[in-house]
């Protein structure tokens, strides 16, 4: 298990990284993020939460109500926006560096 | 289910109820529901399920931060309240409201003794001589009067450890919310205990009118009776004041507290004159002038122009600050 501390800036990447290929809606995040990083990532209720709305003020997501043909009831689904996408594109390179720089102070001991 | 929903719902209760927070309750529960019935499919049991979504939720204070409702947060860093130090303050301010409550009707008691027995031995019904009768009037008066004092100090020691509560503190959420709770249940025993005071205040004069229409010193056992009346009226006014007075500390903000605690100050300082004077006069024209038919009027008047005073000092109050 990952400690939130540990991957704070990167929720957000996460998150996005979910939305890429098609609409989501908050539980269905959650659970692929753990099925992903097989169960070793477990996001708390309130970070997911947090982050969507943070990422909806920036204009990275945004949100709709869509109906669920099976059950009948409504939930709110989130899209990628294009600067959600670029903001996507940067943290990877981001991401990218950090390893490179952190990856040099670790070492087999 | 029962007892997620509950959860979020304490969750929520100190927060603001705009739109925005209630379409994210909404989302958090629809995702929180989802993922409990999930878990029963997959054979967990209820207690496992709602311990798992429970323990999965997270920390609302994240939420708070996001949203910018926190700002106080960042502004000033209060030192937080402890449940245990709230506590022990309603605990406490309940119990000095007994002992402030008990010692005021002890001086009024006091002062219906002093009536009584002057009154008894001018009639000569005591078989004492008058002087004899005033003397055990303030003796009795003295006797109660010194352990009401006692208690005044007792319970302003008492409250001495929670005096840092008038420098600001907070409240952490689910403390709030429990605090809003307790508050709300113990609404209906305030609003009881305060029509049953206020109720007594206007019937206590009741045994003047009837005595006034009568000869002699019939109106004198009135006013004994009135005073013994109020005596149980303030009890349970400054009690359960007191009670209502600790939640309201607790849960106003710091800035209201401030301008409230001024407020409060000033009409303190002008009652502690006028009350103690409107009872001079009333005991000097009584035991004096013989006045009891009478003189009693004193109290609603300056029941009145208190009440007018408090009013207009408030409107002006508040339309410096604005």
């Amino acid at each position: 298990m990952i400690s939130s501390d540990v991957i704070r800036g990167y929720n957000d990447t996460l998150i996005l990284y979910m939305l890429l290929e098609r609409d989501s809606y908050g539980y269905e995040i959650s659970k692929n993020i753990r099925t992903l990083s097989e169960e070793k990532y477990i996001m708390k209720e309130t970070t997911l939460y947090s982050a969507f709305t943070r990422l909806e003020k920036n204009g990275y997501i945004h949100s709709f109500f869509k109906e669920e043909e099976s059950f009948g009831k409504r939930r709110t689904y989130y899209r990628i926006t294009p600067e959600g996408l670029m903001y996507y594109r940067e943290k990877c390179a981001e991401w990218q560096v950090t390893q490179e720089v952190v990856n040099k102070f670790i070492k087999e001991l | 289910m029962e007892t997620i929903i509950g959860y979020l719902n304490n969750m929520f209760a100190a927060l603001p109820r705009t739109s925005q927070m209630l379409k994210l309750k909404q989302d958090l529960l629809a995702s929180m529901e989802e993922k409990y019935y999930e878990l029963k499919n997959d054979g967990k049991t209820e207690n496992e399920a709602v311990g798992i979504v429970i323990s999965e939720f997270g920390n609302i204070d994240e939420l708070i931060s996001e949203l910018g409702i926190g700002q106080n947060y960042g502004e000033e860093l209060l030192p937080f309240l402890s449940e245990d130090e709230a506590e022990g303050f309603v605990a406490a301010k309940k119990r000095t409201g007994l002992l402030i409550g008990f010692g005021v009707a002890l001086c009024l008691i006091g002062t219906a003794l002093l009536i009584l027995f002057t009154t008894l031995a001018e009639e000569g019904s005591l078989g004492v001589s008058e002087d004899f009768g005033s003397m055990l009037g303030i003796i009795s008066l003295t006797v109660l009067i010194v352990p009401a004092i006692g208690m005044f100090i007792y319970s302003g020691m008492k409250m001495e450890p929670y005096k840092h509560l008038q420098d600001g503190f907070q409240l952490t959420y689910q403390l709030k919310s429990y605090l809003q709770q307790k508050q709300k249940a113990f609404a209906p025993t305030y609003t009881l205990s305060l029509i049953m005071g206020v109720g007594l205040c206007v019937l206590s004069p009741i045994g003047m009118f009837v005595g006034s229409a009568f000869d002699g010193n019939v109106s004198t056992y009135g006013a004994a009776i009135m005073l013994l009346v109020v005596a149980l009226a303030v009890f349970l006014l400054v009690y359960y004041g007191q009670i209502r007075e600790s939640y309201t500390i607790l849960l106003t903000t710091k800035e209201v507290t401030k301008a409230k605690k001024e407020e409060d100050r000033v009409i303190g300082a002008v009652a502690a004159i006028v009350w103690p004077l409107a009872t001079c006069i009333f005991l000097i024209s009584g035991l004096m002038f013989q006045q009891w038919q009478i003189n009693w009027i004193v109290f609603p008047i300056t029941g009145i122009l208190f009440g007018m005073f408090s009013a207009v000092y408030n409107i002006l109050k508040v339309k410096n600050n604005s």
